[in-house]
């Protein structure tokens, strides 16, 4: 991958507590060498909790779907015909 | 008519929602949804009220499930009636409360309200998520929110192998990123 995967991937490692993260004292230490680390850290966590929101939308979206499926009539034929006439 | 089983067990659950989401859904739709519209029906909700409670509860099953952190001691459906109980009495106090108030349609709005300053990026991202593209949207949310195995992304979306849908997953996620970068910064140019 790319460097800037790569760094994408290494933050993501860190942020969701993956068996290949690094140790405390090594991501301490890369924070202390790297002045960028710590803030796109933050952004990249930023991302997740709004991927988060999203994701929550997207599902509402699906329980909508499987409410209208289950529970709401199909329009009749008729109801149908009247909604495309119904611009005059 | 044959009723489907009930899901007995948070791991048989979680393994249904990751392998058919729709499907597993729908099931405990079938199955729980009655109960939680009557109780709320019956103190004082609308069908509508009914929905809205229901949708959060199994909005917080869905995240327990899949994240692992759910423990179920009774069925999947008497759990989300006891969820469905408690969202109901809060929202109850809420109208006590704020009796002018109604919910909006879309709860994020309420949320978006209430956020404080620090909160910006987080529904800026909501906004961005919604212009990526639909397969990096997918993959994302899959990923990240729906928490379903990269074997499993890969395959649903053509990818020959794990290490290509990997690859392409933080694509995504730099696109997103950079869109956000962007905006953020032209702000802070603008004012």
């Amino acid at each position: 991958m790319r460097p800037e995967l790569e760094r994408l991937r290494l933050i993501e490692q860190q942020l969701l507590n993956s068996s290949t993260a690094l140790p405390a004292e090594d991501w301490q230490l890369r924070l202390l060498l790297d002045g960028e680390l710590a803030a796109d850290t933050a952004a990249q966590q930023q991302l997740y909790q709004g991927l988060r929101l999203a994701g929550r939308r997207q599902l509402r979206r699906e329980l909508a779907d499987i409410h209208a499926r289950l529970y709401e009539l199909p329009a009749s034929p008729w109801a149908r015909l009247w909604q495309r006439m119904k611009p005059w | 008519m044959v009723t489907s089983p009930e899901f007995l067990s948070a791991a048989t659950l979680r393994a249904a929602l990751l392998a058919d989401r729709e499907q597993a859904l729908t099931r405990l739709y079938r199955q729980a949804f009655p109960l939680v519209r009557r109780h709320v029906c019956g103190h004082g909700g609308t069908a509508e009220d009914a929905q809205d409670v229901f949708h959060d509860a199994l909005v917080i099953l869905y995240e327990q499930a899949v994240g692992g952190q759910l423990t179920l001691i009774a069925s999947a459906s008497t759990y989300l009636l006891g969820i469905g109980r408690n969202l109901w009495r809060h929202e109850q106090r809420r109208r006590a409360r704020l009796p002018q108030d109604a919910l909006p349609d879309d709860p994020s709005a309420l949320e978006a309200e209430a956020a404080p300053e620090t909160d910006e990026t987080r529904f800026a991202v909501l906004d961005y998520v919604e212009q990526l593209g639909a397969r990096c949207k997918n993959i994302l949310l899959a990923f990240y929110y729906f928490q379903q195995p990269l074997t499993q992304i890969a395959a649903d979306h053509d990818y020959r192998s794990v290490r290509s849908a990997t690859v392409q997953k933080f694509k995504c996620l730099e696109r997103l990123r950079n869109s956000v970068r962007r905006a953020f910064r032209s702000e802070t140019i603008d004012y």
